[in-house]
């Protein structure tokens, strides 16, 4: 179903549903925009076409989550904690990366209540990519910068107004009384998508068969070359979409067990107890990095877990490039 | 200011003191005991074997728990019982309450005292001017992210 | 390919076939087009991918204490590399005679940020050419003047010239001007507590705890960081004001006499976060207190290893 939207319309619209939900927008921040919950709907910014910093996967697993704590000796959930949400601008890489964790968090002997609560309590209002940038790499991984298939409602900016694809009873429930999308107006939403697929660099990769290549490749010479610049800081793990690694804590002096997101880029995120680190040098790490995304994700969840968001391309500070790694790694002949 | 207290000038709120102490600067045995045992409520007394034990990070801790005021008493440089040791804590606690100042704490809540082995009573005097001090600026109000609130341990 | 890049490609070549170093760090054509990626070879034909201009975002005596022990290393440096290893070495992360230092005088860093900030996040291409950079995006060229685009840090620095290089391509340039370097320093403290205060705590609300900044300086090499400790728990790792606080506190304070004013913590922040104004602070007190800069000599200890029985009567109350 093709609802229209116009711009000057969003407002009252936004407001509209803050009556009932929560609404999470990018929000302008120094020279960033990073996803809030309005107060206002004068906030929201959906005009900077590049994509936040900091991924809204902080919305559904976020970087320091309680998960329960300890009052007067008697314990207390947080799981409830949750209300109903509306994310609206979040891009379709971000969305489709959300799929993509539902496979970690969403598993059929278990089901993460925290994730499952927030995942099931939001409605996610995409914004379709008409202007994607030169670090994005989305159609590579299988995705693409109009890539519905996880939206809700899918909105295509068209000038004054957004053509919003509606996609199943959750958006419906936002946008049902919008009047119906012309097919002028829908015929100018292909136009937009088709524009926008023309102005996607020209792929860097293929991603057939990394996953094969990287097994391959797990004893070469490669993984010691391209670690070298690697700091080993946590920037790409944190700023992905689809990292979802994290370490769970008893903060003894706030009585409450926290989840944080954690990084295998650190040393310590595989140092065992006994001193033991299955992971001991940057190289290991590395190596794992790009596997877990390429090869082992691909093999436990038969997609590839990376979205081509290109964060961690624009903001390594050593300007390591995953797109150069993975290219090396097809082209990569065993001396 | 947020400085509660009764027009007579009475404090209405009790100051927070944490007091780091080298094991050995209380030379005179009654200071020590005084020390050990009848301490105030309102003042926590963390002992270490020398000032040079007690780093920044100490220091830090007690501010982010919310101490309104800190005290660190050591020896007099030729009187370290580990001969180097509080020389190294000088430099970098003070260049420490320099740096916290800078970033918005008032001066005044860090206090060093240098005790000779002969004086006597100098302890108890100096913790309660500290007090008189802090009972002046107020609470700690910046910095204090993780301060228990008033009535529980801190 | 301008002078300096041939003279870097030319010494690398050298002192690899001479035997002289095992790897030599430098600089090579990055991918984005304001960055470079570090360089690590190790063959005199690989001297070619060299280079080096503005765009050189990283200090790279960060890569020394990464090395394998015992390796011998070339490594390219500007005034602040150049101090960064003279500090190591003095804290015995590295041995003199192990490494060869390829001095070059800097012209400062350009701040991508500075250049985004104007013409979006797509710049296709960027040169420099003489005083200007100019920067081809969607739109087409855009030109700046070079100064207005450096990093705060090198509109800042004090001393371009590397130190106790083994050589040194380039002409000297003028030191810096010690006003300017310290005037931010000056104009904080300035300010009201309650103003520093809030500035502080709007900075340090934005880090995410990723550790760029730590793992981009040179000084930083701690096996095991005081933000790792459990016991004491000095910095909580949850996105706190009280973690996240301490850790720029003490982060800072750790650096107190050995950091060497390069930015490069700024520089490699994802959430643009400023950290140069605590560490100034620091360098300026120890300048102020004890008359000591680092780098600036090859013996001098830094001032709170340096204690002496002569501080008594400093703090006396």
């Amino acid at each position: 179903m093709y609802k229209v939207l116009s711009k000057a319309d969003l407002p009252r619209l936004i407001e509209r549903w803050m009556e009932q939900a929560t609404v999470y927008a990018p929000v302008r921040q120094g020279d960033f925009t990073k996803f809030e919950p309005l107060s206002d709907p004068a906030q929201a910014d959906l005009h900077y076409a590049a994509n936040t910093r900091y991924p809204p996967k902080s919305l559904f697993l976020p970087q320091s989550e309680v998960m329960f704590r300890v009052k007067g000796g008697e314990f207390e959930s947080t799981e409830d904690e949750v209300s109903s949400r509306v994310i609206l601008g979040i891009h379709a890489c971000d969305t489709r990366a959300l799929q993509l964790l539902d496979g970690v968090f969403l598993a059929e002997d278990y089901q993460d209540p925290y994730w499952a609560k927030k995942r099931e309590q939001t409605t996610l209002v995409v914004l379709g990519c008409a202007d994607p940038c030169e670090t994005c790499f989305c159609t590579s991984v299988g995705s693409g910068p109009f890539d519905k298939r996880d939206a809700d409602v899918m909105l295509i900016d068209v000038g004054d107004e957004y053509v919003a694809d509606v996609r199943n009873e959750k958006g419906q429930a936002l946008f049902d009384h919008l009047p119906d999308a012309s097919q002028e107006q829908i015929d100018k939403s292909r136009q937009v998508q088709a524009a926008a697929a023309a102005k996607m660099r020209k792929k860097p990769f293929e991603g057939e068969g990394i996953k094969d290549k990287l097994y391959g490749l797990f004893d070469s010479d490669f993984w010691p070359r391209i670690q070298q610049s690697c700091l080993g800081c946590g920037v790409c793990t944190f700023l992905c979409p689809t990292c979802h690694c994290f370490d769970i804590v008893d903060e003894a002096q706030r009585n409450e067990r926290v989840r944080n997101w954690d990084t295998c880029m650190f040393r310590s995120y595989s140092l065992e107890a006994s001193g033991h680190n299955p992971r001991p040098t940057n190289m290991e790490r590395t190596r794992q990095r790009i596997m877990h995304k390429y090869a082992y994700f691909v093999e436990l969840y038969d997609e590839i877990g990376c979205t081509g968001c290109g964060r961690c391309v624009r903001y390594c500070p050593v300007d390591l490039d995953i797109r150069q790694i993975i290219r090396s790694v097809q082209s990569w002949e065993e001396e | 200011m947020n400085n509660p207290s009764t027009s007579s000038g009475h404090r209405t709120w009790i100051p927070r003191i944490v007091v780091f102490q080298c094991q050995y600067s209380l030379y005179c045995e009654a200071d020590q005991r005084w020390m050990d045992i009848q301490l105030p409520q309102h003042i926590k007394l963390i002992k270490a074997p020398c000032t040079g034990r007690i780093g920044p990070l100490f220091v830090l801790n007690a501010v982010q728990g919310g101490a309104d005021g800190i005290l660190i008493s050591g020896c007099l440089p030729e009187q370290c019982h580990f001969k180097e040791g509080n020389l190294g804590a000088r430099r970098q606690l003070d260049e420490f309450r320099r740096f916290l100042t800078y970033l918005g704490m008032e001066e005044e809540r860090v206090r060093f005292v240098w005790i000779d082995l002969s004086e006597r009573g100098r302890i108890q005097q100096e913790l309660a001017d500290l007090e008189e001090t802090i009972g002046a600026i107020g609470p700690a109000r910046r910095l204090a992210t993780r301060a228990i609130p008033a009535g529980e341990n801190l | 390919m301008n002078q300096l890049t041939f003279a870097i490609r030319q010494e690398a070549a050298r002192i690899l076939e001479e035997n002289i170093v095992d790897v030599v760090i430098g600089f090579k054509a990055g991918i984005l087009p304001l960055k470079a990626q570090p360089a690590f070879i190790t063959r005199q034909e690989e001297a070619e991918k060299l280079m080096h201009n503005g765009f050189c975002q990283n200090n790279l005596a960060s890569y020394l204490t990464r090395r394998p022990k015992g390796e011998r290393v070339g490594i390219i440096c500007r005034g602040c590399e150049s101090r960064a290893v003279r500090a190591l070495v003095l804290e015995h992360q590295h041995d003199r005679d192990k490494l060869y230092l390829i001095g070059v005088p800097c012209t400062g860093i350009i701040d991508w940020r500075k250049i985004e900030r104007e013409v979006g996040e797509n710049t296709l291409q960027a040169v420099e050419e003489g005083d200007e950079v100019i920067v081809t995006t969607r739109d087409g060229e855009h030109r700046f003047q070079r100064a207005d685009v450096l990093h705060d840090s090198c509109q800042r620095c004090l001393h371009p010239n590397p130190v106790g290089a083994d050589i040194v391509l380039g002409d000297p340039l003028p030191e810096g001007d010690p006003e300017r370097a310290w005037a931010p320093v000056l104009e904080f403290e300035a300010l009201l507590p309650e103003e520093r205060y809030a500035c502080f705590v709007q900075e340090a609300e934005r880090c995410i705890r990723c550790y760029a900044c730590r793992e981009a300086c040179p000084m930083c090499y701690c096996a095991e960081c005081f933000v790792d400790y459990t016991t004491p728990r000095w910095a909580e790792s949850m996105i706190t004001p009280s973690g996240t606080q301490a850790w720029h506190i003490i982060r800072a304070f750790h650096q107190t006499g050995r950091c060497v004013s390069c930015g490069a913590c700024e520089r490699a922040c994802p959430m643009d976060i400023k950290m140069t104004y605590l560490t100034d602070k620091l360098n300026y007190d120890m300048g102020q207190q004890y008359g000591f800069e680092v780098g600036a000599s090859e013996e001098e200890q830094p001032p709170f290893a340096a204690f002496t029985l002569d501080d008594k009567n400093r703090f006396v109350r």
